[in-house]
């Protein structure tokens, strides 16, 4: 049987010529595979590893001035390479469906879902008018749009982020491909969604004998669901085989590195017990938005303590009102009715409000980006009068390692930085206003495997010297299982079961627990288990 | 969407009442007695009857409380009712309208040529970013930023009236007099389009749907037709109200220059006369109707972007 898709020895090379005149860098040096009609292959591997330059070189949309310059990329019976755009523009979306990281920002913002719809259905099945509009709502519904013709009219900012992948992958299969591109899809979703888009492409495997080359950084996630498995590091294929050979018995260190980054388990007799002494009390705490039948509540009612030297984690699903918990207790939201108290400590001051940090989620977004580092960090310093410029550069410094941070970043700017260099410096940030607490807000959502555990790393080891009381927000069960004592479920702004993490993941109590647990663990580390025997929690 | 068009109605009528009482106040903020420079309009001698200026005060009801003079003003204002110019003694309605019109058309004029000239200018240089083209484009048009109009305007009438004979120098007085005073005042914001739709261009084709289009099998003109084009040129929608709105009160310069019989020229005769109903019926006019426009643009932004309804929501 030929295969949908067969590259052999691509290489990408960057144009333009380097600033010191040296020969254009080459990102994918003589990279091979191939997929076969209903085969799921993962391609798996850290950020810049050349991943999704691989999936958009099958369908020659490399953003210039990378290009293909050497190699043969057939899918189907066309030579992408070589091919004119006539005929490219055929296979894209008609040959080859495509599925991007951030379903949000696919869509046009200004035109609806239907109108996007509508596009690839014209382009490549000739349909128009009514008979192009059904085709469309019947996607939808393929798809799992309960209200398909609503789905059809609506705006992208009017779905949710699971909704909107659905909504991608409908569009992916507008052109009948018989090869999906999917290029890490789910990153950006939660543990149930995710699971339940992979099951939906599954399920398309299975029913149209789709060919589907998944691109992950997790490796673990994929691994159910998985034919294949090849590890990319630096723009070359270093290792592949069937999925249970490469996850039990990983060949390169690179696997081994990756697989260790899935599982995040956790460490036992890690830390100290907390100290029980309450530095911060949530009692009935109220918050809605709108008014009349518009209204939503974010927090009902919610009472929660966190410990001294505690790390509790706050689970729940997107738009639970995880997020509107931390800015309630940093102060950035206003409760309805309820009280937040923050405790004194022992010598009986009343910590000020400084003493409460947020991590926030996206750290490209939490520093302003025609300002330096160290112009960012120093902004909160001013307002301390009793500091001299020469201590806040000292103070800035000392954080800056502290995160284990090179000081030569602080003159950059965030453009600049990468994301995992960020989200240290956004927690340096929060260190330098001496917290007691620190809320990390799905602090580590964006980042791939690898940076993820280093950052929760030191996340914990801040924690433990400079004693801190941690409140972790997450939809990853993996990261609260990690890090937390103690895990508070949020369903709907309704804290429904709290719980001693070993005990909630042994037996969670509420339904709901159940159905998060569930969703998630046979994506990863229970899953892992039972394809490889021998693996230990380390 | 119902509640964004309500909110904005009620923003637009306090608007307008903030701007008119402002307008109302004026007399009491000018130098000199308004009532005694009537009475100087009428009189040939210097000296003034204060006998004379107690009962025109009475009679244009300045004893009343501010309050009260203000809605009765502005409800005499409403019903068309300007009150009578002090210089020409004739309603003020019957001299504010037909300069309404005047510069209506020459300021609708002016944008439209704006527009025409800017959309493709703007497109071109957006799409072939940092490019010749853009470069060209971008240069040219922005050094219409530098030149005033009291210096663009004697230009052009030197070259297109005296030494070509093909345009009217000046006056008002059917469509070939208006292509020079239009051609002046559309010369800064045509160089204002051209960069905001140059801008939204280049944002518009930077974001991440487009790819996405093309890996839908969109070819590039389509992919730029439907998604880049359309997103690129909302921005523009709101500048050209603003510019409306400026262009209102903002063209006394060309009106005085072209003697276009307009509104800009009627509130400069107005203030160099001290004529305050003729200067405070134009002025209400005319932020009321800039405001009218602004409001209007910002509906038509609303149904161009959905996603901004959270925003006001």
């Amino acid at each position: 049987m030929k295969p949908l898709l067969d590259i052999t020895d691509l290489t990408v090379r960057n144009l333009r010529p380097a600033a010191d005149g040296s020969a254009p860098t080459s990102l994918i040096h003589g990279l091979s595979l191939s997929v076969n009609a209903g085969e799921f292959v993962a391609l798996v591997g850290g950020s810049g590893s050349g991943k999704t330059l691989t999936a958009l070189s099958a369908v020659r949309l490399l953003p210039p001035p990378l290009a293909i310059t050497a190699g043969t990329v057939r899918l189907g019976s066309v030579d992408v390479t070589t091919a004119a755009e006539t005929e490219l523009n055929a296979v894209r979306g008609g040959e080859a469906g495509m599925l991007f990281q951030q379903p949000k920002r696919v869509f046009n913002p200004n035109r609806t879902i239907g109108a996007h719809l509508l596009e690839p259905l014209r382009v490549h099945r000739r349909l128009r008018g009514a008979a192009a509009r059904t085709a469309a709502v019947d996607l939808l519904r393929e798809v799992g749009f309960a209200d398909a013709p609503k789905g059809f009219r609506s705006y992208p900012h009017q779905l949710s982020g699971g909704m909107a992948q659905r909504a991608m992958t409908a569009i992916a299969l507008a052109g009948q491909p018989r090869l999906l591109l999917a290029d890490e899809p789910t990153s950006a979703l939660d543990k149930v969604l995710e699971r339940q888009v992979l099951q939906l492409l599954d399920r398309e495997r299975r029913d149209r004998g789709l060919g589907i080359l998944y691109i992950t950084h997790n490796i673990a996630s994929v691994a159910p669901f998985a034919d294949r498995v090849l590890v990319m590091d630096s723009g070359a294929i270093v290792e592949e085989g069937p999925t249970a050979s490469v996850i039990a018995a990983p060949t390169t260190a690179y696997t081994r590195e990756l697989l260790a980054a899935s599982q995040l388990a956790p460490e036992s007799g890690r830390r100290p017990q907390p100290v029980p002494r309450e530095v911060l009390t949530l009692t009935d705490a109220n918050k809605r938005f709108g008014r009349g039948r518009r209204a939503h509540t974010a927090l009902d009612n919610v009472s929660l303590n966190l410990q001294r030297g505690e790390i509790l984690g706050v689970l729940g699903q997107s738009g639970s009102g995880k997020s509107t918990l931390a800015r309630a207790i940093v102060g950035l939201e206003k409760v309805d009715s309820g009280s937040i108290t923050r405790h004194p400590d022992t010598a009986g001051k009343t910590p000020p409000a400084t003493a409460v940090q947020l991590v926030f989620q996206e750290p490209h977004g939490s520093f302003d980006p025609r300002m330096t580092l160290r112009a960012s960090m120093e902004a909160p310093l001013r307002r301390r009068r009793d500091l001299t410029p020469a201590d806040r550069t000292r103070r800035i410094t000392e954080a800056m390692a502290d995160v284990e941070l090179d000081e030569c970043l602080l003159d950059r700017h965030p453009g600049q930085c990468s994301g995992g260099q960020l989200q240290r410096a956004t927690i340096a940030r929060a260190l330098l206003l001496d917290p007691t607490i620190l809320i990390c807000d799905e602090a580590t959502s964006a980042l791939d495997a690898l940076t993820q555990r280093t950052v929760l790393n030191l996340l914990l080891r801040l924690q433990r010297e400079h004693s801190l009381s941690l409140l972790v927000i997450s939809h990853d069960m993996d990261v609260i299982r990690y890090m937390c004592d103690r895990v508070a479920v949020l369903l709907d702004g309704k804290v429904i079961e709290v719980a001693e993490t070993q005990a909630f993941f042994a037996g969670p109590s509420h339904e709901h627990s159940r159905a998060l647990v569930d969703a998630a663990i046979p994506c990863r580390w229970d899953h892992l288990r039972t394809l490889m025997p021998g693996a230990s929690r380390t | 969407m119902f509640p964004f068009i309500a909110k904005r109605t009620a923003t637009l009528v306090a608007a307008v009442l903030v701007s008119s009482f402002a307008v109302f106040l004026i007399p009491y903020f000018t130098p000199g007695d308004p009532v005694r420079t009537i009475i100087r309009s009428r009189v040939s001698g210097n000296i003034i009857d204060d006998a004379d200026v107690q009962a025109l005060s009475l009679s244009l009801g300045l004893q009343d409380p501010l309050i009260v003079q203000y809605f009765s003003w502005l409800g005499r204002i409403a019903t068309g009712d300007m009150g009578l110019s002090h210089v020409s003694r004739t309603p003020v309605a019957d001299q504010v309208l037909p300069a309404l019109a005047v510069t209506l058309s020459l300021v609708a004029a002016a944008l439209a040529l704006a527009v025409l000239v800017s959309l493709p200018l703007g497109i071109v240089a957006g799409l072939r970013h940092g490019k010749p083209a853009d470069r060209v484009i971008t240069s040219v048009t922005q050094s219409f930023i530098a030149m005033p109009e009291y210096w663009v305007a004697p230009l052009l009438v030197l070259v297109f009236a005296l030494k070509l004979s093909v345009l009217p120098s000046a006056g008002w007085s059917g469509p070939e007099s208006m292509v020079l005073p239009a051609l002046t005042l559309a010369l800064r914001p045509i160089s204002y389009f051209t960069s905001a739709v140059r801008a939204g261009m280049i944002d518009a084709a930077a974001a991440e749907h487009v790819p996405a289009a093309r890996a839908r099998g969109l070819s590039v003109p389509q992919a730029v037709l439907r998604h880049v084009i359309p997103n690129g040129l909302v921005p523009l929608s709101t500048l050209v109200a603003v510019w409306f709105a400026g262009l209102l009160g903002g063209s006394v310069i060309v009106e005085v220059i072209f003697a276009v019989p307009g509104m800009g020229r009627l509130l400069f005769d107005a203030v160099v006369n001290s004529d305050i109903p003729l200067a405070q019926g134009g002025v209400v006019l005319v932020v009321a109707l800039a405001v009218l426009v602004t409001t209007l643009a910002d509906f038509v932004h609303r149904a161009l972007t959905p996603a901004v309804e959270g925003s006001y929501a």
